[in-house]
């Protein structure tokens, strides 16, 4: 236990951090302290700057910093195609892949009934509200590829095709470098299930 | 405990600090068991892909107490994969281990029966035929294995043209004007479901929704007052025709 109280606490909260233990988290505050202060300073106004000014779109649930985030209300995007994602991380890196022009739902978390996550934790009235506004032509089902994400992204396909509106599922297989001795056998049954047009 | 090549299925994962998962593995040989998988959610791990519910497994482990660190983890040949429907049917089943199960209890026979029952779920076969079957066994091998074929406290067959309430703990209970008598308590079912069920032959639709009530209440006094979860995969907002077709659980 450290006799500087403030050093403490800072401590304690760096600790917060995933994956930071009580070593890596008094590592990182003398480093602050020692070599560092202005660094400090601006990560204090950062944090707090950020807690007071990102909150969650209303439309899609991915972070931004007025009701509509920059996607929702950018004018270039295409409102008839939505892409369901489980968090924001997911949203940024399919964005960045940069081929997609559409719209985004933030699912914020998957399907998962032995954690005791069904429908209405998941809030999907929500997205079922934007599904009947009438301007989604296509829904694409991106969740992750592991069973709640299959199973999140068949709950989602049900919903999406009772209200006439087109549900596709992105693809999966060989990764790009990828070898296929080298890749696994479910990896590799989905790409041949999954093969097209040459 | 030091193990190797055991035969297992994930029943359940959750992430576990940075990079590791927490597993429990349902092993034929030692039972339902919680394991940690070290650095399995780093992006060379090569258990990765391979720790995945429905899977079949060969796992490594070692260890003692209520959490052991899995040493090693293969597929063992063979792929089941189970897709919509029978798939929220794999949750039901697996919630249903994980609440009746205790951790480090062998039940090698009815771990046969989970393999079964996953396969039947990948193939044709009637989802609610294969779930009903392996609750039954589920409840056998539990201790609280249901009388189909006799009365309860009797020696007197079921007769397939009867009705009966089936009572927890004491068993089919012969109603003799089932549209005047009040139900006791359990379940009401005709003698023709609980002799399909012993049979094991759940082909018509509505023994299959009489057994599904049978086995609700059956199930009802083990998993106490909180809900399964998977169950709502089912219900929730599908519209009463589909829920018919669809509801497995």
């Amino acid at each position: 236990m450290s006799d500087i109280p403030a050093l403490e606490a800072l401590k304690q909260a760096l600790r917060r951090l995933p994956g930071v233990g009580p070593k890596s988290a008094q590592r990182m505050a003398f480093h602050l302290l020692e070599r560092d202060r202005e660094g400090a300073r601006l990560l204090a106004q950062s944090l707090t700057n950020a807690v007071e000014r990102v909150i969650q779109c209303r439309r899609c649930n991915n972070f931004g910093e007025s009701e509509l985030c920059g996607i929702c209300s950018s004018p270039r995007r295409d409102v008839s195609l939505l892409c369901v994602v489980e968090s924001p991380a997911d949203l940024v890196s399919l964005d960045q892949a940069g081929v997609y022009n559409g719209m985004y739902f933030v699912l914020m978390g998957r399907l998962s009934p032995l954690d005791g996550i069904g429908p209405e934790e998941l809030g999907l009235d929500r997205l079922e509200a934007l599904l009947d506004q009438g301007e989604i032509k296509e829904v694409v089902l991106a969740t992750n590829l592991t069973v709640e994400g299959e199973a999140t992204a068949h709950y989602i396909t049900d919903l999406v095709r009772r209200r006439n509106i087109r549900a596709t599922r992105i693809a999966y297989g060989v990764p790009v470098g990828g070898e296929l001795e080298y890749t696994d056998r479910s990896t590799l049954a989905r790409a041949l299930s999954g093969r097209r047009e040459a | 405990m030091r193990e190797q090549q055991q035969c297992a299925f994930v029943l359940h994962q959750r992430n576990y600090s940075e990079t590791s998962l927490l597993l429990e593995v349902y092993t034929r040989r030692h039972g339902r068991l919680g394991l940690i998988a070290k650095g399995a959610r780093r992006p060379a791990s090569k258990v990765r892909g391979v720790l995945k519910p429905f899977q079949p497994l060969l796992l490594g482990f070692s260890g003692r107490g209520e959490l052991m660190v899995l040493t090693g983890a293969e597929t063992d040949g063979s792929d089941i994969e189970l897709v919509g429907t029978a798939l929220y049917c794999g949750f039901y089943l697996n919630e249903l281990l994980m609440r009746l199960l205790h951790r480090h209890d062998p039940h090698e026979a009815l771990y046969d029966r989970y393999r079964a029952a996953l396969e039947g779920l990948r193939g044709s076969a009637s989802h609610e035929a294969v779930l009903r079957i392996f609750e039954k066994h589920l409840l056998s091998e539990l201790g609280y294995g249901l009388m189909l074929e006799r009365e309860g406290g009797g020696q007197i067959p079921i007769s397939a043209d009867a009705t009966y309430d089936y009572i927890p703990e004491r068993g089919p209970v012969r109603v003799e004007h089932p549209e005047l008598a009040p139900r006791l308590q359990g379940a009401r079912v005709r003698g023709a479901s609980l002799l399909a069920l012993a049979a094991e032959r759940l082909d018509d639709n509505s023994i299959r929704r009489e057994v599904k009530a049978l086995m609700r209440a059956a199930l009802a006094p083990h998993l106490g007052d909180k809900p399964l979860h998977s169950r709502r995969l089912f219900q929730d907002r599908l519209p009463a025709a589909l829920r018919r077709v669809e509801g497995g659980a």
